[in-house]
């Protein structure tokens, strides 16, 4: 609420984003910007986005309307090219080159419209020798060594589920389509921003690759992984449990006291043998295995004790710190009805956002947008005809 | 041109990780990032030269005591100056301390506040801190990355993924709020934390009516992939990541592995077939692909445009941080650290056509530029000396304590 009592706008009314992108990383990193108040218009060729087929689609590219247009047929193209001076954003992530053949590369689009933020999502930096290799998510695992980054119980590379390249990207592509709007109220001018997939990677690196003339300093590298690994522990109903050491609010009990063990401490752990520890450590696991998963992080945070209950994703709905921020909502879907789903995740108290509408289906408002930009019914009936939209 | 937060001042309360890694994004943009840092260290100097690091390049430094009178005056005439604050202390700690959203609001009444959590501020655990595996362990990537469901023990991934979906997201909310701003003259107070950032990586997963969780992709017990098609192998020489997950892709890797009769084996007709007897042709595959060296394959099978990568062992990030290209392209920072040497971390995160970021400045020193920021705000050269006699600041000396 503002002092004279009129509840503020949503923090990005007005500012219009044309989303040509496909899979993950464009649909998601825009999906925190239209839930902030973007009218996102997610252009896609007839027939829908061959993304759609992923059930995170539905989640992806919600919270914004869509227009069905075929970006390779000269009509479509200029029809595009209209929607751009409209809009202050456009969002790709073709494979190089293929917004150029089709005449709409970021520097024609901004010689025309000199306020336009163009942002790229490749999955490989432009001009990089890697331009040409495909932009599977799991290649660029591979070619950017995160694959021997996360340790595992043996020795080798580890295929991660987690696609924390696209990941990356997708929460790099708020920060650079915002930092070019502001830089556009300085300059009055809009440019080109890339997020590729590597810097997605990159941007996880922070904590490990640090290289200096004094040695490379990074978080420990084990196998079997290190400190937080040994703070998984199974329970007695076969679920799992975290319990890092750290952390909480100012705890009454203890670990050990909260499982019915003896007190030791960090220092009197590492002053043991190495086999009074295997013992200890021994002791700990079983007492883990006496409780039930549930109880123990109830007890755990009664105590002010950090845990976490280890769940597979749609488990996560029920955690008491989503529910409490409305973080758990309800979509109702075309497709597949009333749905559960994760809200949004960045919090503007002056100017809450919100989740804006399902996924639309395929050109749901192909005609509402076109004839905002003044096509009649003939034109529309024409264009849908030939296949254009 | 100017990079594209010129003229913005953050005034950085935070330490360790989920909070600093923001301010240290927002320096790269080309904000002035002021770390106010307590005289006694932020608690990652110590151990934790590396992660240190790889959160606070590009910022000035003040070592100040907020427990001090004096030291919370001039923290409150540094934000009056400042356009941002942002921090990761525990939920009320900033309001005791004198630095919470009103304290500041009130000497600066358009102030964008940003504090990072590790629960978020409302709900039982608000005044919980935390660290990053409680969000993995939350938000399912421990249970899938195990995988769980084939047997395993969860497993945490080295990489701090919560970490960064506090730090990263809690730019983006500043940013849009700093838009916002420029418009209406509106300040606010914004958060994220790890809890709610690490839910992006795991938005895909949704709940129908009736209970349904959304078909998910899973991985195999050896954690090597998520099908047949789309997982890693090993050869003769090292790991290939194949990615043959197209239809067309089939017979051609057929045909590179000298496997043609595959082409035509009922098992593996469509991609549904496959997908049902991932277990067998996996094993397939698995022996197949023992038959040459991983350079071999990768060229054969690109000849037919199949997607395949080495999984290339960087050897703690050295063959990237030392890649001529990568450095040309800006995305390896280089900088000189006055104890360290020459550093090399991550470079540009976004590539900029117009107003690039940098990140010459190196991490600070605790209190590198206390005297130098209090000269700015007005204190002549006897006023901080008798600040420092009083211990309400310090800067380094000879007897300086920390390694980075």
């Amino acid at each position: 609420m503002r002092e004279d009592g009129a509840v503020a706008g949503p923090a990005l009314d007005g500012v219009r984003i044309l989303d040509v992108s496909g899979g993950l990383a464009g649909p998601l990193g825009v999906l925190q910007l239209a839930e902030h108040g973007a009218d996102v218009i997610k252009i896609e060729p007839p027939g829908g986005s061959r993304a759609r087929h992923s059930p995170g689609s539905r989640v992806y590219n919600r919270s914004r309307r869509s227009v069905t247009l075929d970006l390779s047929h000269a009509d479509g193209a200029r029809l595009f090219r209209e929607l751009c001076g409209t809009a202050d954003v456009v969002v790709e992530a073709f494979a190089p080159g293929t917004m150029a053949r089709w005449g709409l590369d970021d520097e024609s689009l901004r010689e025309e419209f000199p306020r336009l933020v163009y942002c790229a999502v490749p999955a490989w930096p432009s001009g990089s020798r890697f331009e040409g290799i495909p932009g599977y998510e799991a290649l660029v695992h591979a070619r950017s060594g995160q694959q021997w980054e996360t340790t595992s119980f043996r020795n080798g590379p580890v295929f991660l589920h987690n696609p924390v390249a696209s990941m990356g990207a997708a929460m790099l592509v708020p920060i650079a389509i915002m930092s070019a709007l502001v830089a556009r109220d300085r300059t009055g001018r809009g440019q080109r921003v890339e997020v590729s997939l590597l810097q997605g990677v990159l941007s996880l690196t922070t904590q490990n690759w640090n290289w200096t003339d004094r040695g490379q300093f990074q978080l420990p590298k084990t196998h079997p992984p290190g400190v937080h690994q040994g703070s998984i522990h199974e329970c007695a109903d076969g679920e799992w449990i975290h319990v890092p050491a750290s952390g909480g609010t100012a705890p009454s009990r203890s670990v050990a006291s909260v499982l019915g063990l003896e007190e030791v401490s960090f220092d009197q752990l590492f002053a043991m043998s190495p086999a009074d520890r295997d013992d200890y450590v021994a002791r700990q696991r079983e007492a883990f295995k006496r409780h039930e998963c549930a109880d123990l992080v109830e007890r755990f945070r009664a105590a002010g004790l950090n845990a976490e209950a280890i769940v597979p994703p749609h488990e996560r709905f029920d955690h008491p710190q989503l529910r409490a921020s409305g973080s758990v909502v309800e979509v109702v879907d075309p497709e597949v009805g009333p749905t559960t789903q994760i809200g949004v995740t960045i919090f503007l108290e002056g100017t809450p956002g919100e989740v804006r509408g399902p996924q639309p289906m395929p050109g749901a408002h192909t005609d509402e947008v076109l004839r905002s930009l003044g096509h009649d019914g003939a034109e529309l009936a024409d264009l849908r005809a030939r296949g254009v939209v | 041109m100017p990079p594209p937060l010129e003229g913005i001042r953050v005034v950085d309360f935070g330490q360790y990780l989920a909070g600093p890694f923001g301010p240290m994004l927002l320096a790269d943009l080309g904000a002035d990032v002021v770390k106010v840092e307590p005289t006694r260290g932020d608690g990652m100097r110590g151990g934790f030269i590396g992660p240190f690091m790889g959160c606070q390049r590009g910022k000035r430094d003040i070592a100040l005591d907020l427990k001090h009178p004096e030291g919370l005056r001039v923290a409150l005439e540094l934000v009056a100056t400042a356009d941002i604050v942002h921090h990761n202390m525990t939920l009320g700690t900033a309001d005791r301390l004198g630095i919470g959203y009103e304290g500041c609001k009130a000497v600066r009444p358009d102030i964008l506040y940003c504090n990072t959590y590790m629960y978020g501020p409302v709900g039982p655990l608000a005044s919980f801190g935390g660290v990053d595996p409680l969000a993995q362990a939350a938000a399912g990537l421990e249970w899938e990355q195990g995988p769980v469901a084939e047997g395993n023990p969860p497993l945490w991934y080295r990489y701090g993924h919560g970490d960064v979906a506090a730090a990263i997201p809690s730019v983006s909310a500043l940013l849009i709020a700093l838009y916002h701003r420029n418009r209406t003259g509106e300040g606010q107070l914004v958060w994220a934390s790890l809890l709610h950032g690490a839910m992006l990586y795991t938005a895909d997963s949704w709940i129908a009516a009736d209970g349904t969780p959304s078909p998910r992709p899973t991985l195999d017990r050896e954690q090597l992939g998520l099908d047949a098609l789309y997982r890693l192998y090993e050869t003769q020489d090292g790991w290939l990541q194949l990615a043959a997950v197209r239809d067309d892709h089939w017979p051609a890797l057929c045909r590179v592995l000298h496997r043609e009769d595959l082409v035509d084996d009922a098992r593996f007709a469509t991609g549904a077939d496959r997908r049902q007897h991932r277990a067998e042709l996996t094993a397939l595959l698995a022996d197949a692909f023992m038959g040459d060296l991983a350079t071999n394959w990768r060229r054969a099978l690109r000849s037919v445009g199949v997607p395949a990568e080495i999984s290339v062992d960087t050897w703690d990030g050295e063959t990237v941080l030392f890649d001529d290209e990568l450095v040309r392209l800006g995305l390896v920072a280089r900088y000189d650290h006055p104890l360290l040497g020459r550093v090399r971390q991550f470079g540009n995160l976004i590539t900029f056509s117009d107003t690039p970021g940098s990140q010459e400045r190196a991490t600070p020193l605790c209190g590198q530029h206390t005297q130098e920021i209090l000269h700015e705000l007005g204190y002549d050269a006897a006023a901080i000396e008798a600040f420092r006699d009083d211990g309400v600041v310090t800067w380094p000396g000879d007897d300086y304590a920390f390694g980075v």
